[in-house]
């Protein structure tokens, strides 16, 4: 319980009088890639913009590292490197400066070696004096990795990191992912079922701002039919929830 | 339609309740800086205390739960903490403001020390002993110029530690006030005594003169203020004067009036009747003047000036050659002979005429030497302003065997080529005059004189022209100074005589006089416009247009 | 120390894009404009005005001023750099003040620049150079002040002209109130507007050679409370989207 990196109680968020977040818990464990699933307007990016403290919640809470995101906000923030859905970049920086600025905001000493070394993770070492303004988008994308590493965070937040690159790079984001979700939690948001069930050792699947479902990939599967994909599953749930609806 | 109602009635409450917050906020933090600012609880703060409590009561009754959390350190809303600590930030600027404005620290930075008092400002300061005011009239269109103004005047409230205190008043606002003051245009400045109580004694109200030289303005008000009252010089009536009030072109109303403003009483004597009532010169007389009197004076006269002269007393004596019977200190008169036997100078029955350095005819002397280590000499410089009598009488000055406890000298010289002309009759009805040798006086002659007796204090000034303060003389009809030499001179024997010299002596320094123009030759003046609006914002640009470049390559 | 780093970044932006020369070349040639016109002027009839180029700027400021700051945050709003800023562990108030001081260290080598019009000055005459650097330090913190002014409306809108608009007409309000007061026939009333006014606190004081605690505490006081005021703008911003 204690030893949870990501632990989200009952957390509520509206703007106005939409409920974009309705009372999720759940936790994620150091070493433990945990997929956040959804259709568009679910609350994804919400409840993850809520753990990396641009939010305040409206109701209950999450910790990070043990620090509450809001009474303990600076230190919560300091444990989370964070990938927003777009990548966000200063056109006019070059790569190296790029992420060197994230790096050294975050606390970074070793600023310089570090940049250098999470360049060279994301394979961006070549292309390090080049102006973002004149990267690929499969490149901006392998920057905003970099970024969310610069300072070496226990906790990663990543919203839909494979969306609008190609397959090759898909892949390789995936390894990425993976290789990381070693040493530490990762919370990815993304709506390829696929691809969370190649990578995630858990999924939360949240829906109108509820979570409908939460487990291993595999257990889901088998509650529905042995042979099940995720996407059935998937599918099945939110089927049922519009059918309630109605 | 329900939910819609209860909705709008939540807004409205917590709308009051914000109100009541920021007014509520703002209202004890304004009281509090107008506590700290007045040092006492006055009404307005006190109503504005009232007016802040109104707003927190209002924010409690709108918003409970905002208003306890806020209060028990629990989570509030947002907005409430913005709120509260914005105008608590700006309540805290606004008293460091408030504080500093009193303090008034400043450092004059410019080189010519602008803005500091000169050491002669702060001598006349140092002898400051009860509380004056200076009282400034601006409307709100002359703010600008009581801004400037006022720079000067806290220098002296500063100085004095609050001695001089300062006023203004709107005189759109307070017009009743104004015309007590007789204020005749926006940003006039006035000088009085502070009474006991803390008002403003109108009796000892001073003009202060505006000029380019703040500083000089009211130093010199200040020191006039300082003697205001306490010095009187009579002018004589009663010898044939012409009076000080006569306005025409040979009346002195202008010295008159200029003694008046200098912050001395003057008043006039009729020596004659005194004289003939067996009574004396008023013992409040700082000086008296006979100004171009007619005739010369009787026993009893002399014997009423001796008299004042035994107690200090002190005598400017303005004479000229007068072709009638027994004019005024006639060489052999009695009163003549009185001066020279008791004081060692006396008036001589000879017409200056200097050949020498004169203005149109030899008769309008000029002075050509000056004896500048006397009090009265010392601004006449002979270069810059020199003096000009129109027929000129010599006047005869012992240096030796002098009367024990008396003292002479002389003030303004004649040239080595002047004589006095002593055929009076010849001069007076032709209008001719030539040296006889052995007749008239050889050159250089003394036209001014000064005596006095170090043990009694009684001073003397003998100055051989009547005329030469005249209304026509020291002004022009449109006001400006002809002979500044003679304004001074008068000036300058009224400070001796009442010894006013200790109490204003300083020269204020003046702005602008010392700085140097600008002086450049056209081609520099092309390279000076080529470097400044072609070569370095076109530099500046290309710079720009260098690194971009070079950048976006990358 | 985090403000330290964005001030880098900062000042790195404005020496890297062709605006801030752009603005620069056009701050030099009016001043420039401006300086040989009074040179003309004042040609052998009277001395040199040692505050004429720190004057000319306290005007130039209401305009200049907001163009320096209006992408200031508007353009990580654009580019979604302000969600990482505000995720990073560095409280506004840093990242406001980082920004502000990169701004006003432009604007500080922009005035270096017109030293060269003292310089021209001391060869061609005596300036009171005293009297000058108090102008200089006057419309120093006088361009701070007006800087943090644009920072709010800069914090307030997402769009870069409409905070550049309404950042000079706030400077203009804040320029004008020392004439708009005097139009008061109350003088009390005029004297709060003064004091409110930039002006005030240049035109007789600094400008003049005289340099006063009280119009330094106005102008960091405007700089405290209005790069106060950005950081609670871009915080409520969080609070309500
Ligand atoms: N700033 C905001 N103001 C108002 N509503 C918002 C705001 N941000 C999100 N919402 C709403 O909250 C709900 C959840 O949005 P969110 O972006 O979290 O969904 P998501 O799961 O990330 O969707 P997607 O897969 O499209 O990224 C949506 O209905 C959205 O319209
Ligand atoms: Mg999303």
């Amino acid at each position: 319980m204690t030893d949870a990196m990501i632990e989200v109680t009952r957390l509520t968020k509206r703007f106005g009088d939409r409920i974009a977040v309705d009372h999720i818990s759940f936790s994620a464990k150091p070493g433990e890639v945990v997929g956040l699933l959804g259709p568009n307007g679910a609350g994804k990016t919400t409840t993850m913009r809520v753990l990396t403290g641009f939010l305040p919640p409206s109701e209950g809470g999450a910790k990070i590292a043990g620090h509450d995101v809001v009474t303990d906000s600076l230190n919560a923030r300091r444990n989370v490197g964070y990938l927003p859905e777009r990548v966000p970049v200063y056109p006019d920086m070059t790569v190296r400066e790029y992420v060197l600025f994230w790096a050294r905001l975050r606390g970074r000493r070793d600023a310089r070696a570090r940049a250098d070394a999470v360049i060279a993770q994301v394979n961006l070492s070549e292309r390090r004096d080049t102006l973002i303004r004149n990267l690929s988008k499969g490149m901006r994308q392998r920057l905003g990795f970099a970024q969310a590493l610069a300072h070496d965070p226990p906790v990663l937040i990543l919203d839909e990191p494979t969306i609008g690159i190609d397959p090759r790079q898909v892949i390789e984001v995936r390894d990425t992912v993976r290789e990381l979700g070693r040493t530490k939690t990762v919370l990815f948001s993304t709506h390829i079922l696929s691809e969370a069930d190649h990578v995630c050792d858990r999924v939360v699947i949240l829906h109108q701002g509820r979570i409908v479902a939460q487990g291993k990939p595999s257990d889901l599967k088998r509650k529905l039919r042995p042979d099940a994909t995720l996407e059935e599953v998937f599918l099945s749930i939110i089927g049922t929830e519009r059918g309630a609806g109605k | 339609m329900k939910r819609t109602a209860s909705a709008s009635i939540v807004i409205r409450r917590r709308t009051l309740g914000m109100l009541g917050n920021i007014l509520g906020v703002a209202g004890v933090v304004v009281g509090v800086i107008g506590l700290i600012w007045t040092g006492a609880p006055g009404n307005t703060v006190i109503a504005t205390f009232a007016f802040g409590i109104g707003g927190i009561l209002l924010w409690a009754v709108a918003t409970p739960q905002e208003f306890t959390g806020f209060f028990s350190g629990r989570q509030v809303r947002f907005g409430t903490m913005a709120i509260v600590s914005t105008i608590l930030l700006i309540g805290i600027v606004a008293l460091v403001y408030l504080q500093l404005l009193r303090a008034a620290w400043t450092f004059d930075a410019t080189q010519a020390t602008r803005y500091t008092l000169s050491p002669e400002t702060e001598r006349v300061l140092s002898r400051l002993s009860s509380p004056m005011r200076i009282i400034g009239f601006y409307s709100s269109r002359a703010l600008t110029t009581r801004e400037i103004d006022d720079q000067f005047f806290r220098l002296y409230e500063t100085a004095t530690n609050g001695l001089i205190s300062r006023e203004y008043i709107d005189p759109d606002e307070q017009p009743a006030i104004a015309r007590r003051y007789g204020v005749q245009y926006d940003g006039q400045v006035f000088l009085a005594n502070v009474r006991d109580d803390g008002t403003v004694d109108l009796a000892t109200l001073a003009r202060v003169p505006r000029g380019d030289a703040q500083e000089r303005d009211i130093t010199e008000a200040i020191a006039r203020q300082m003697i205001a009252g306490r010095l009187t010089i009579y002018f004589d009536i009663g010898l044939g004067e012409r009076g000080p009030l006569d306005t025409t072109q040979e009346g002195i109303s202008a010295v008159f009036a200029g003694v008046q403003e200098s912050g001395i009483n003057a008043r006039t004597l009729d020596l004659a009747q005194i004289a003939a009532q067996g009574g004396d010169i008023p013992p409040d007389a700082s000086a008296v003047l006979f100004v171009r009197p007619l005739r010369d004076l009787t026993e009893s006269e002399i014997q009423t000036v001796a008299r004042y002269l035994d107690a200090g007393g002190a005598l400017l004596l303005l004479t000229d050659v007068l072709f009638s019977e027994q004019p005024f200190l006639s060489e052999s008169g009695a009163f003549n002979q009185f001066l020279l036997e008791n004081y060692g100078i006396g008036a001589l029955d000879a017409v200056v005429v200097d050949p020498g350095l004169s203005a149109q005819t030899p008769l309008d002397v000029i002075s050509a030497y000056v004896f500048a280590e006397s009090d009265i000499a010392a601004r006449l410089d002979p270069a810059v302003s020199p003096t000009l009598f129109s027929v000129a009488r010599a006047v005869d000055v012992k240096l030796s065997e002098t009367p024990s406890n008396i003292a002479t000298g002389r003030v303004i010289f004649t040239t080595d080529q002047a004589y006095g002309e002593t055929n009076l009759t010849l001069l007076g009805e032709t209008n001719t005059f030539q040296y006889d040798e052995g007749v008239d006086l050889p050159g250089p002659l003394t036209t001014v004189a000064w005596s006095t007796n170090v043990q009694t204090g009684a001073k003397l000034v003998l100055i051989g022209d009547g005329d030469f303060v005249a209304n026509g003389r020291i002004v022009t009809t449109d006001g400006a100074v002809t002979v500044p030499g003679n304004g001074i001179l008068f000036t300058d024997s009224v400070v001796w005589l009442t010894e006013l010299s200790e109490e204003i002596d300083f020269q204020p320094q003046l702005y602008g006089q010392a700085l140097p123009l600008i002086f450049v030759s056209q081609q520099q003046m092309d390279l000076i416009a080529f470097i400044t609006i072609i070569f370095m914002p076109t530099a500046v640009l290309l710079i720009g247009i260098g690194v971009w470049m070079r950048r976006s390559r990358r | 120390m985090t403000s330290w780093i964005v001030f880098r970044r900062e000042i790195a932006q404005f020496l890297t894009t062709p605006f801030a020369y752009v603005i620069g070349a056009a701050v030099l040639l009016l001043t420039g404009i401006l300086f040989n016109r009074d040179l003309n002027i004042s040609f052998s009839t009277k001395p040199a005005d040692p505050a004429l180029v720190p004057s000319i700027l306290s005007f130039a400021m209401v305009f200049f001023a907001p163009l320096l700051t209006m992408r200031m945050f508007a353009e990580e709003r654009r580019e979604g750099t302000m969600e990482l800023l505000l995720t990073a562990p560095v409280r506004e108030l840093s990242i406001v003040l980082g920004k502000f001081l990169g701004a006003w260290a432009y604007f500080t080598l922009l005035l270096l620049f017109t030293g060269i019009y003292q310089i021209i000055l001391v060869n061609i005459t005596a300036p009171d150079l005293g009297h000058a650097l108090s102008a200089y330090i006057g419309i120093w913190l006088y361009g701070g002040a007006t800087l943090t002014v644009g920072m709010v409306f800069s914090a307030l809108t997402e769009n870069q002209i409409v905070a550049a608009f309404l950042g000079m007409v706030a400077l203009m309000l804040l320029w004008l109130a020392d004439q708009a007061g005097q139009l008061f026939s109350n003088i009390d009333v005029a004297i709060i507007f003064r004091t409110m006014s930039l002006q005030g606190h240049f035109s007789t004081s600094f400008a003049s050679g005289l340099m006063r605690a009280e119009d330094v505490a106005f102008f960091a006081g405007i700089i405290a409370v209005m790069l106060f005021i950005t950081a609670q703008i871009l915080e409520s911003q969080r609070w309500h989207g």
